[in-house]
Formats: C-alpha cells, sequence, structure tokens
C-alpha cells in the first residue's frame, strides 16, 4: 500500500510544484484578505427602504385621502401628508384627485425618512387611537433623555402605526456591515438571526459555489489534465508498469493525486472563509468544512471524465476539451430539466385541495384552477395555468356542499393589489364549472374562509365579511336553488346581508360608506378597504402585518390571528353582524418577521414558524400549552388540524423536507409528540375533509393520496394520466437527467450543508412561499455513480491495454 | 567513479545456475488500423531464447526488429498474443517476476518537481522499499552513478547524460536480481557512454544478470557475455560473438607477398588453381606496392593452405603476412539481418 501513498504523495509534491497552484493561491489569499475587514454591528431598523413596503398603493392612497380629505388635517396620515416634500404633496394631490400617478417606492421611503430626523408630525393625540405595538409603547414610556437611534426608531414605529397594513413586519434590530471599521451606507432590517441565516443559506453558499463549483474545478482540470497523458509517456509509463505495483491502484492513486490541486485550494478557501466568519461576523458554522470533500467530489465528477479522455487519447488538450463538452453537456441538461420543471412540471403542482361534493378541486403553482375528472382520470382545466403568467387564483373555498367560490386576481402573482377588481366566482357541476361571477372582492385579498354563513376575505392588513346569500343573489336562480335543496328558505337570506359598518382603518373617525362613489370611492379601493357587500370584522387598531396567520373557524364563531408577534383571539358579535370582538391576546417570543400557520384540532391550537419550536396554544385561552422542536434542519410548510372522534388533539405537519408528519397530544398539552414521516414523498399539500374524514395529500406535482385519518390508510390514489410535455419530461428528459451526473445539484448540496437546511423558501406572491428542497442524496448517487462508472471504465482500459 | 555495491553473492551464484530469461515460441501481433481497415503488424514471430544468471545478455537488432516489444513483454507491458515469457520461472509481468526487475527505459521520463534523491525515494517506494533502505542505497547509488553532490538538484536541470546516470540508479536501487537496459548509453557522449559501461562491467562482475538493449555494436561486443540478434520479429542468432562468428566463418585466407615477377598476371592464378586443383576464380590478387601484392583465396581446408603455401615457396615467392579471416560483430550483424532481409524479399 505504501508505493501507492507514494503516488499520492508525489501528486502533492507535483501539485506544489504547479506554477499554476501558487497563482491560485495567491488569488485565494487576495480574497480572503479582502473579505477579512467585513464586520458587522447591530442598530436599531430606522430608515424606511423600498422593500418594507408590503402594499405601496395602499400607502399612496392613504397619503393621497391624507393630503386631500381636509377632516383629517389633524390625523395622523393628514399630519403625515402634511409632512411630505412639495413635489410628493403635488403628486399626491394629483392621486386625490383622481389622476393616475406613478409615485415610486423610493420616493415615499426617501420622504419618510425625512421624517425620521423631524418629528413635527407628531401628536400624542392624534396618534392615541393608532395602532399600539408592543415595542412602540415601551419607546413611549421613557421618559428620560433619547438617543438619537432610539427616537429614530420611535418615530419609525409611530409612522408604521399611522399608516397600517403598508409595511412588512421587521425585525427591530437591523445589521451594518462594517469595512475595516468604516459603516456600508445601507443596513440590513433584520436581526442577528437572520442575518446569521442569510449568510450561512446565502452569502457563504454562493460564494463557495462559485469559487469552487466553476473556477476551482475549471482551473483544476486545466492544471490536472495534464498528468494522466504525462504519465503514459513511454519513458514514464513503462517505467512505472516495471514496478511491482497494480495498474488499477496506480490509475486509483494518480487519480486521487490529482484530485489534491482542487484540495489544496478548497481547503485554504474553505477554512479562510471559516475563520472570517467565525472571528469577524461571529458565525461559527463547522458545516462549511463539509465543503471541501463535497467540494473536491464535484471536482472528481469532471475529473474521472478527464482521466478517461487522457488515457484514451493520451493528449491533455484533448482531455480538457473532452471534460469541457462533458461540463457544457451537464449545464445543458440541467438547463433543459430546468426548463421543464419551471414551464412543465411546477405549474402543474396542485398548491391547494378542495373538495366540491365529490369533486376534488385544486389550484395548480402555475395559476391555474382544476377539477378531477374520474371518468379520464386526468385534471380537467377550470382555469388554465400559466407559468409565465401574473394572475393569482384565491384559494377555493366550499360553501353549500357542491359549490365552490374562488377569485382570478389579474396581475396578482407578485403583487396584492393586482392589475384590477376581482369578482369572486362561483362555480359547481351543475354550470360546468365555469366561474359566475359574484360580488367584487376586497382589493389584495388573498385568502377567503367561510365562516358559518359568512365568507372572510384576508387582505393587504384586514378581514372582510359578507354573507354566502349575499354571493349566491348575485349570480343567479340556478345557485339559489341549489339552496333551496339545501333546506334553506330565501327569506332567512334577508337577515344575512351585510349591514353597512363604519370603516374601521385606524385613525378614521369618518369613513366612506359601503357603496360610496367617486374619488373617496377609489381611494378606498386602493388602500384595500371593504368592498361594496363587504364590511370590515377587526377592530380598530388591528392590522394584520404580513407575516401573519389566519384560523378560521368553520362554525364563524371565532377567529385567531397571528401577526407582529402577537396571537389574537377574535369572537363573532352576538348580533352576527359587525366587528368582532378581542376576547384574548398573548405575546409570543421569537422573531415576529418570521412565516408562520396556525390550526384548530379540538380545543388545542398548534402555531407553526419558521425558525421556532411547534407551540401548542389552549384555543379558548391562548395560554400555552407545550412545545415541540421540528426534526433538525426543518421548517414548516403546510399545517392542519384534524377534527375527528379521537381522543387526543391531531395535526398533520408538511416540512420543509416534502414530507408529512403527525404532531398529536392530548387536549391537555401534554404528550406532545411529534412522527416519523408518514405518507408520500415530495408532498406539495395537505387538506382535511371533517365531512367524510379523509386527508387528502397532493405530492409528485399531481399525484393526490387520499388517506381515511382514523385508521391511517390510503383508499385511494388520483393519479392523472399523462401526455404531452408532461410526457416528455418524464419518459424522455427525466431518464437522461437520471443518467447525467446532476453536477448542478451538486452545488446546492453545498448550500443545504452550510445553511444546514433541507429547503429554502423562494416568495412567490402575497402571503405565499414556495419551499424548494435541496437535493442532497440524488446528486451525490448519481455523482457518486457516474465517477465509479468512469473510474471502472478507466481501469479495465489501463488495465487491458497494451502500452 | 566506479564503487563496490553490495549484493548478495549467494543469490548471485543461485541466479547463474538458473534461466532468468526464458521466452519460447513468443509472439506478439498488434493490430493497426488504417482508412483500409484492421492491419495485423507481426512484433514478434516465436521468439526464444534464455538468459543465464550473472551473464550480461545482449538483444541486437535494426530498428522495427521488435527489440522494444519483447522487452515489454518481459515487462508486463504488453501481453503476448502466443508463447510464453517467464523471469525466473514466474510468468513475465507478475508482481512477483517484476520484483526482481530493475529497468532503465529508452527515454527515461523523470516529472521535473523530483530532483535526484525524491526521485530514488519515490521510486525506491514503488519497488516496495522501506524508508531506511532507500536511504542507505540511494547514498550508494548516488556516489556509484556520479550524482553525489548534485542529488539535491531538481532533475529539470539534469543533462541528458545525468538523467540516465540517475535512471541507472533507480533501476539498481532495489538491488534487483536481473537488469533490463534499454539503450543505457543512447544519446550519451563518449565520456558518458564510457562510464556506463565501466558500471555495467561492475555489475557484471558482480555477477548481476542484464539484459542489455543496445544498437551500439561494440558496446554489446566488449560488455555482453552473450548475444541475440533480432530482426523482423524472429531470432536470428543467440550465442556468445564467437559462437556466432563460427557460423559465418568463410575460410578465406590472405596472403601479403613480396615478388619481383606480376602476380596478377591470369597465368599466375591458372598455375596456382592447377596445383591446388581448385576453381581459378577463387583466387585473386592485387598489387599495393611495387612487388608487394595482396592474395586472397577461399580455402576449403587447412590442406589447402598448406599446400599454397608450398605452391608460393616453390615459386620462390616471399610470404611477408598472412591472415586467416575472422567476421566481425557488425559483419555478423549485417549478414543476419541481411539474410533474413533477402528471405523476406
Amino acid at each position: 500500500m505504501s508505493a501507492y501513498i507514494a503516488v499520492v504523495i508525489d501528486s502533492f509534491r507535483a501539485a506544489f510544484s504547479s506554477r499554476v497552484l501558487w497563482i491560485a493561491f495567491v488569488a485565494i489569499w487576495i480574497l480572503l484578505a479582502a473579505l477579512a475587514p467585513i464586520g458587522f454591528r447591530l442598530q436599531y431598523t430606522t430608515d424606511f427602504r423600498s422593500q418594507d413596503f408590503y402594499n405601496g398603493t395602499r400607502l399612496k392612497a392613504m397619503l393621497a385621502r391624507g393630503t386631500v380629505d381636509e377632516r383629517l388635517a389633524e390625523k395622523p396620515i393628514g399630519r403625515l401628508a402634511a409632512s411630505m416634500p412639495d413635489e410628493l404633496s403635488r403628486q399626491l394631490r394629483l392621486v386625490g384627485d383622481g389622476d393616475e400617478v406613478r409615485i415610486f417606492l423610493r420616493v415615499f421611503a426617501d420622504a419618510l425618512n425625512r421624517c425620521l430626523d423631524d418629528e413635527s408630525w407628531y401628536s400624542e393625540e392624534a396618534w392615541s387611537d393608532t395602532l399600539q405595538f408592543r415595542e412602540l409603547r415601551e419607546l413611549d414610556a421613557i421618559t428620560g433623555p433619547m438617543d438619537e437611534e432610539l427616537k429614530r426608531r420611535r418615530a419609525r414605529l409611530r409612522i408604521e402605526a399611522a399608516l397600517p397594513g403598508v409595511f412588512e413586519t421587521r425585525a427591530s434590530r437591523s445589521i451594518r456591515l462594517t469595512y475595516a471599521g468604516i459603516d456600508f451606507p445601507a443596513t440590513f432590517a433584520m436581526d442577528k438571526a437572520q442575518f446569521l441565516i442569510l449568510v450561512n443559506q446565502y452569502v457563504l453558499p454562493v460564494i463557495i459555489q462559485w469559487l469552487m463549483g466553476f473556477v476551482l474545478v475549471f482551473l483544476g482540470i486545466l492544471v490536472t489534465s495534464s498528468m494522466i497523458p504525462e504519465m503514459l509517456q513511454p519513458g514514464s509509463l513503462h517505467l512505472l508498469l516495471s514496478k511491482p505495483i497494480s495498474r488499477t491502484m496506480l490509475l486509483l492513486s494518480k487519480f486521487l493525486g490529482g484530485c489534491t490541486f482542487v484540495l489544496l485550494c478548497v481547503t485554504q478557501l474553505v477554512i479562510g472563509l471559516f475563520l472570517i466568519a467565525w472571528l469577524r461576523l461571529d458565525i461559527w458554522n463547522a458545516r462549511m468544512l463539509w465543503c471541501i470533500p463535497v467540494s473536491v467530489f464535484l471536482f472528481s465528477v469532471f475529473y474521472s471524465v478527464s482521466t478517461l479522455a487522457g488515457l484514451i487519447w493520451r493528449s491533455s488538450i484533448l482531455a480538457i476539451g473532452v471534460t469541457c463538452i462533458f461540463g457544457s453537456l451537464c449545464l445543458v441538461i440541467g438547463v433543459i430539466g430546468g426548463l421543464f420543471d419551471s414551464f412543465v412540471t411546477r405549474p402543474a403542482s396542485i398548491r391547494h385541495i378542495a373538495l366540491a361534493g365529490d369533486v376534488v378541486i385544486g389550484t395548480t403553482k402555475g395559476g391555474g384552477l382544476v377539477r378531477w375528472d374520474q371518468t379520464n382520470k386526468v385534471w380537467a382545466d377550470i382555469f388554465e395555468s400559466n407559468p409565465m403568467g401574473a394572475d393569482r387564483v384565491i384559494p377555493p373555498v366550499v360553501v353549500r356542499e357542491s359549490t365552490v367560490v374562488t377569485a382570478r386576481v389579474r396581475g396578482g402573482r407578485f403583487n396584492p393589489f393586482g392589475s384590477g377588481p376581482s369578482d369572486l366566482l362561483v362555480m359547481n357541476a351543475e354550470s360546468g364549472w365555469v366561474g359566475e361571477p359574484s360580488m367584487r372582492l376586497p382589493t389584495s385579498t388573498t385568502e377567503i374562509f367561510v365562516a358559518g354563513d359568512q365568507l372572510i376575505a384576508l387582505n393587504a392588513a384586514e378581514l372582510s365579511a359578507t354573507s354566502v346569500q349575499q354571493i349566491f343573489r348575485q349570480v343567479g336562480e340556478s345557485f339559489l336553488s341549489e339552496q333551496t335543496i339545501d333546506g334553506e328558505s330565501s327569506e332567512s337570506d334577508e337577515v344575512d346581508l351585510p349591514l353597512p359598518v363604519d370603516q374601521e382603518l385606524g385613525q378614521f373617525d369618518s369613513q366612506p360608506k359601503v357603496g360610496a362613489t367617486g374619488w373617496l370611492q377609489k381611494l378606498s379601493n386602493m388602500m384595500g378597504e371593504a368592498a361594496e357587500g363587504f364590511s370590515q370584522i377587526l377592530p380598530k387598531n388591528i392590522s394584520l402585518t404580513p407575516p401573519r396567520a389566519v384560523y378560521m373557524d368553520s362554525n364563524g364563531d371565532y377567529l385567531i390571528v397571528q401577526s407582529r408577534g402577537r396571537l389574537l383571539r377574535f369572537e363573532k358579535p352576538e348580533t352576527g353582524n359587525g366587528v368582532w370582538g378581542k376576547v384574548t391576546e398573548r405575546s409570543i417570543e421569537g422573531e415576529a418577521a418570521n412565516r408562520c400557520w396556525i390550526a384548530v384540532s379540538g380545543s388545542t391550537m398548534l402555531l407553526a414558524r419558521e425558525e421556532s419550536p411547534l407551540q401548542m396554544f389552549d384555543v379558548n385561552t391562548l395560554e400555552p400549552l407545550g412545545e415541540i422542536d421540528l426534526p433538525d434542519s426543518l421548517s414548516p410548510v403546510r399545517l392542519i388540524g384534524v377534527s375527528d372522534a379521537s381522543r387526543e388533539a391531531r395535526y398533520f405537519l408538511v416540512t420543509s423536507d416534502g414530507l408529512l408528519r403527525q404532531v398529536a397530544s392530548s387536549f391537555d398539552g401534554s404528550d406532545l409528540r411529534i412522527s416519523d414521516p408518514t405518507g408520500p414523498r415530495e408532498i406539495e399539500s395537505v387538506y382535511f375533509d371533517s365531512i367524510r374524514q379523509k386527508v387528502y395529500i397532493s405530492h409528485h406535482t399531481d399525484q393526490i393520496d387520499i388517506y381515511d385519518s382514523q385508521q391511517w390508510k390510503m383508499v385511494e390514489r388520483l393519479d392523472p394520466s399523462i401526455s404531452g410535455w408532461r410526457f416528455v419530461d418524464r419518459y424522455m428528459i427525466g431518464p437522461l437527467r437520471f443518467m447525467t451526473p446532476q453536477t448542478g445539484e451538486l452545488g446546492e448540496a453545498i448550500e443545504a450543508i452550510i445553511s444546514g437546511k433541507t429547503a429554502r423558501t423562494i416568495l412567490d406572491g402575497p402571503d405565499a412561499g414556495e419551499s424548494v428542497r435541496y437535493e442532497l442524496i440524488r446528486p451525490i448517487v448519481s455523482c457518486s455513480a457516474f465517477v465509479f462508472l468512469m473510474l471502472l471504465t478507466s481501469c479495465y482500459y489501463f488495465a487491458t491495454r497494451d502500452f | 567513479m566506479v564503487n563496490e555495491i553490495s549484493s548478495s553473492k549467494d543469490r548471485s551464484s543461485k541466479a547463474a545456475t538458473t534461466e532468468v530469461v526464458d521466452v519460447s515460441n513468443l509472439a506478439k501481433r498488434y493490430t493497426g488500423w488504417s482508412i483500409l481497415g484492421r492491419r495485423p503488424i507481426d512484433a514478434l514471430r516465436g521468439v526464444d531464447l534464455k538468459a543465464r544468471g550473472g551473464e550480461v545478455f545482449g538483444l541486437l537488432g535494426p530498428n522495427g526488429a521488435g527489440k522494444t516489444t519483447l522487452i515489454k513483454v518481459l515487462l508486463g507491458v504488453v501481453r503476448p498474443s502466443s508463447g510464453t515469457a517467464k523471469l525466473f520461472g514466474e510468468s513475465a509481468g507478475s508482481v512477483q517476476a517484476r520484483r526482481r526487475v530493475g529497468y532503465l527505459p529508452e527515454s527515461l521520463r523523470i516529472d521535473r518537481h523530483h530532483t535526484a534523491r525524491s526521485a530514488l525515494a519515490y521510486y525506491g517506494r514503488l519497488s516496495g522499499m522501506s524508508q531506511g533502505d532507500i536511504a542507505r542505497r540511494a547514498d550508494e547509488l548516488l556516489e556509484l552513478v556520479g550524482l553525489k553532490g548534485r542529488d539535491r538538484e531538481c532533475v529539470a536541470r539534469f543533462s541528458k547524460g545525468m538523467y540516465q546516470r540517475l535512471g541507472l540508479a533507480q533501476a539498481l536501487l532495489h538491488d534487483p536480481d536481473l537488469l533490463i537496459l534499454d539503450e543505457p548509453t543512447d544519446g550519451l557522449d563518449p565520456v558518458g557512454r564510457n562510464e556506463v559501461r565501466k558500471v555495467l562491467e561492475t555489475l557484471r562482475d558482480q555477477g548481476k544478470t542484464i539484459f542489455l538493449n543496445s544498437h551500439i555494436l561494440q558496446e554489446v561486443e566488449v560488455v555482453c557475455s552473450r548475444v541475440a540478434i533480432l530482426a523482423k520479429g524472429k531470432i536470428r542468432g543467440v550465442g556468445t560473438v564467437g559462437e556466432l562468428s563460427q557460423r559465418l566463418a568463410t575460410n578465406q585466407v590472405t596472403f601479403d607477398l613480396r615478388s619481383d615477377t606480376n602476380l596478377t598476371s591470369p597465368e599466375f592464378l591458372t598455375d596456382l588453381s592447377d596445383s591446388l586443383q581448385i576453381d581459378a576464380l577463387n583466387f585473386k590478387c592485387q598489387q599495393s606496392e611495387a612487388g608487394l601484392y595482396r592474395l586472397s583465396a577461399d580455402l576449403q581446408n587447412q590442406l589447402h593452405v598448406d599446400q599454397l603455401v608450398d605452391v608460393l615457396r616453390a615459386k620462390r615467392i616471399s610470404i611477408s603476412q598472412l591472415e586467416k579471416k575472422r567476421p566481425t560483430l557488425e559483419d555478423l550483424f549485417m549478414q543476419l539481418v541481411g539474410e533474413q532481409e533477402g528471405s523476406e524479399s
């Protein structure tokens, strides 16, 4: 064995004698030296940035109204509007007059940032009715002197309180990067935990992936491609072969030796980055060191091709050429596969499920609405999916047994406001699944709920309710007849008509009534206020700032929301209409800016948040009952509660690894536990049908497994037959990708290793994030198999060939 | 320059009694490719030869004769198409056989990052030697080949001669029982050749078995105890130079004569022919100087030589020199290769 170790050691010596290696070393040292002065410090989040705005249209409308409506002059938005710069005031006035004026978010950000330094707009009296954030209350309670930074923070919170529904929730502390002690101009509005996530999940992986996945691999191939052809030179090879060593082992030793070049470079780079992250950014992430073997492994994939080409043609130029062609082939196949994923497979994946009678309805990622055609075993389009489309489909809800209500928000995929008003669409089998337009939804609606005889719409910051009867009334006889069949008299509908109530929008004490026309109505619509027929149900001073979660009781008796680190329970007024009363509130620890989900089972409520343990509460009192950590590196993706005859609370949680886990406990919260994964893999969504006691799990794009929730046994699978591009993807592109080493995905593995996560979240529309799973096992298996095959071929060739 | 180097006398004496190289009916056919399709090339066509322990065996042949292929087969670099090749009774190319072989390739390449000492350490490890043995042997051999003092120098700065000497040192490093040297003096200047030759003679004197492939006939003639001449993949002759010379023995006798008469006349030659009853065409006479002649004759046996001397003396011709011609290795090589080319044509 020592002979082969000698070959490997000799390769180290050869690598060290390479000028290219020393050039690479110097380049790495320069890079590390350039990165080393980077540091950071924490400061209060003060300045506004464009990306802090959740709904710019609402901001424009609110300030425009504050500008033109003299009644609001002494109200917070009036005072804020008055402190806007002249040019912006002129534009806002034009907006208030009904003109279409485009105002960039950065203009608003600049204007609001000026307000941070001069709080002349503030009046304690005016702000007495605004949202009272906990942090703002604490700052207001400070009586002594405050430093400038804290004052600016307080001013920002006051502005946020005055403009509910406009801003994303941001951490109170921000990271400001420094370079050699000098501050960078911009701050990152995130706390340290988020900063760690950002660095670990995005910054370091990107640096390492690019430097190692491309630069060092290419450089390594350039340097090492000559090793095998040089070994095959007669004066060198014959001498080596005359020694009492195995040809196969000689070749493998040379191969390992060739990997030393990349090993030497990668080791320095990774250890350097690790030390910088540790000593300068206070990030101790030992997982980074795993990048060394993974990067060398990635290089070995390409080097195995170079080795075989070098053996066959005995030319380093040809070896480089063949390796580059191979790399390009991998890239092209990867890109084609990615295109098929983006344009064929993922747009068809089922994101939400609803049951209309026996018909399974689903929304797709491509903005489509589909129903299961049991006869032909296919998903039939109601709204066609369009991967390039900008439309957003509101997840359908079932009303009256077999009728669903949904909406299609034009241009609403990335803009909550959309490109225009959206109507509720009512459809059922009798209507041929053609959506009948009904009431107009409040602008920027992202989700609708059925709450007893009401339909609730969640939009930018509020919840608005209307009566289900009102919805049916607007679509005509065919749907009304169904209700008659359901045994409900049309007379009773009358009492369900929504009553006009005061619009609760923070500080407004004189709101436009529903149905108002003219510029005021237009501004109201822009602000996302309740549309005609809807009435807001949350009390004033309550704004549902994203990220938020809402659980609506199916009977419509209560609802629970989570926003800005608070859990709130509201109950429906006894009159049946009007503003719901807040009965309980509880602050929850953890970063308020993380996404969250709420579900209820029996008398318990489960809160799932990113980067936090699962927390169980009493659904009535919101008293904490217990908490349990998710398995390592997992984040929640979907959560449903199951209400059945079982004697314990049961939840189904889809995690970022695409698997389903059952969370269960007794109703008092004891024995809270999380099960091992169950059901299919690659799960997209999960839905519980309380009537049939079945759990519907969509997985592998558009398959649905139906499980009996009691016995947890699969009772049916909806497995659609595929055709067209899906067919090509499954039977041509898929095998092609399977046969090609997935070097691109191996680069992602570096990201997964450094971040310690199994998936990353990509924001995909308002309140929607797509969890993209990292492929870790598949590329490693694929690349290992490829390297093994290439080395096997090379060894066979070398061992059997006459030289 | 030449120092004593350690070797096992017991092993040498034992090797002398056995056949170190045993090649029997060895054939190697390469497959060449051209536009017209496959084209077989017979590099070796039934080669038989044996080299015994302790002898220096020379392998001679023109370019393309198959010498390198034969060496490659012995080293296991190529596999024979048919026949057998054994080293020390083991199949040629086996690990056991290769363990006892030291090899100096024709165009030695040592990676440029090595020094002489690190190269010896590397090849020593490949030969299965321990670090201690390598260090000890390296000192001895570097002195033997005259590289002491330059052993820490990068080989990239070495001359061709230094390269060859380093190659020789690496071949000797693990004290092999058989040394296969492929053109060890190729590219060396006369001084370098002489130095290498002295090393070979020292090794020969120590009882090493050496299998020497060389183009330089004089070198082979001086160093080798036996030679084989290979041409077109076939052995044309194997044996000592003397044994091979006998195959070429031509019976031609040359007389340097002194006479006042003209010995170049046809009458004189006819007279000699009649006297010895030999065809007159066998006699040729040329005048070198005034009164000095060189007579050459192809005489079958010693009786004819004696009779011719008697006849010349009877004619009162003075014999200043009589020489029976002996063929050189070059004559032998040229004749055997020429025979082969004739038979091929």
